[in-house]
């Protein structure tokens, strides 16, 4: 495989090149092993623009793009920020009186605030290097890479909270569970949403006890005040 | 926890991509979003139904990456312009083609360039052995690799060269890399070839 790799990067000599070409002509397994070569560049190539087409889709739903092009006239300045306020109170009296079931108001949770971390271009440790596999959709290599990082440092709490988020978005509620009870036995941080966010995939799983459970935390939140509370608040009342 | 993101100039886009930094991808994810108002501007100009629109644009960029990457981009215009030109081309293909494959028109050619790179003759058996594979089958063995291989192997194929993808991966060097790659596609091979048999 690798004298058919090296051939393809085109590093050859004339003489090389027809060594090959002949070998090609006269040994049949060879021909067969070129051509599955050739067969399977093709595949990852399309496999990998699926991918990336995949990743588009998810950024272009997300964002649901309005267009970002330069030199708007003032006009449309004023009724976009006009739509700006008018969405925003909207949203606040929607919000307001959501009546949506706990494990609702959680999914919602997930869906606005989880799918984007923090990044700061040009970090290369391997944090970052999660954070840009989660942000680009890469959710299993970027769980890899945050587990491996709590493995070898179990005081990383961003590690541990990173795995835990991951799990959520990968819908392995068992695995998010466990991280976020390691976050939340963490008491050496100052901010900890370890607790919320176990509510959080409490309600995600919706197993039998888990909203009781996951009702205990959020008046836990509430009560000592934690990361998570103007959430936990409005999610009490809907219990 | 929105992405603080710096946004970088054409010229600074076009290093990236070409160089395969490993910042790529998250310059990818810049040029998908920058101009993705030329969406709307499909749906309005040719009366694309959204789900066209967004295929045309997203097949957009994924032939200007290569393009830029293998240089055949030459900057004789701003990346703007180019980019307004493919969308173009692309939205009429789709609406030519609406009524065959309207998914494909982007048609990757990984295939037809390692082709060219072999004479003719042997290039004759290369081609009816291709014929006879079935890549269904092999896109399925793909899938069943394992993540480590997948992504290894996704990664070259993305031009990310051995030393990238070990700093990327965190492998100790890259000739680690390049061993387990090319284990991964003889282990790609076997499932093939058991399943095919």
């Amino acid at each position: 495989m690798e004298y058919i790799e090296s051939y393809f990067k085109g590093n050859n000599t004339a003489e090389q090149k027809l060594r090959f070409e002949n070998k090609i002509l006269n040994d049949a397994g060879f021909a067969d092993e070129v051509a599955f070569y050739i067969s399977a560049n093709g595949v990852m190539t399309q496999e990998l623009y699926e991918e990336k087409k995949q990743r588009f889709r998810e950024m272009y739903e997300s964002h649901k793009v309005v267009a970002m092009k330069p030199r708007v006239r003032s006009l449309w300045k004023y009724m976009a920020a006009a739509s700006v306020i008018l969405a925003a109170f909207l949203l606040t009296w929607f919000l307001s009186v959501d009546s949506s079931s706990p494990h609702q108001l959680a999914d919602k949770y997930v869906q606005q605030n989880l799918t984007t971390l923090n990044v700061t271009m040009g970090n290369g440790d391997s944090l970052q290097t999660g954070i840009r596999l989660f942000n680009s959709g890469k959710l299993n290599e970027a769980l890899s890479v945050f587990e491996t990082l709590e493995k070898s440092d179990a005081s990383n709490s961003e590690a541990t909270k990173y795995a835990g988020i991951v799990s959520l978005r990968l819908h392995n509620y068992d695995k998010a569970i466990k991280y976020f009870s390691l976050l939340e036995a963490n008491t050496a941080l100052y901010s900890n949403p370890g607790k919320f966010y176990k509510a959080i995939a409490l309600l995600e799983r919706n197993s039998e006890g888990d909203k009781e459970q996951a009702k205990q935390l959020l008046q836990e939140v509430v009560d000592k005040d934690l990361e998570g509370k103007s959430e936990a608040e409005k999610w009490l009342k809907n219990f | 926890m929105e992405s603080k993101v710096t946004l970088l100039t054409d010229d600074e886009m076009i290093g990236v991509i070409k160089e395969n930094k490993l910042a790529k991808r998250q310059t990818e994810t810049q040029l998908f979003n920058q101009y993705s108002y030329l969406i709307k501007e499909g749906m309005s100009k040719y009366s694309l139904e959204e789900e066209d629109a967004f295929t045309a644009y997203s097949d957009t960029i994924l032939q200007s990456l290569d393009n830029i990457a293998d240089s055949i981009f030459e900057k004789r215009s701003s990346l703007k312009t180019y980019l307004y030109k493919i969308f173009n081309n692309k939205c009429v293909d789709l609406i030519r083609k609406k009524t065959t494959n309207k998914r494909s028109i982007y048609q990757t050619a990984p295939i037809s360039e390692m082709m060219d790179m072999i004479s003719d003759q042997a290039k004759n058996v290369i081609q009816q052995l291709i014929e006879k594979n079935d890549f269904d089958l092999l896109r399925r063995r793909l899938n069943e690799l394992g993540e480590n291989c997948r992504k290894l192997l996704l990664f070259f194929a993305d031009g990310y060269t051995d030393k990238e993808i070990a700093a990327f991966l965190e492998y100790k060097t890259a000739d680690v890399v390049k061993t387990s790659r090319l284990r991964c596609m003889e282990k790609l091979r076997g499932l093939y070839i058991k399943n095919k048999g």
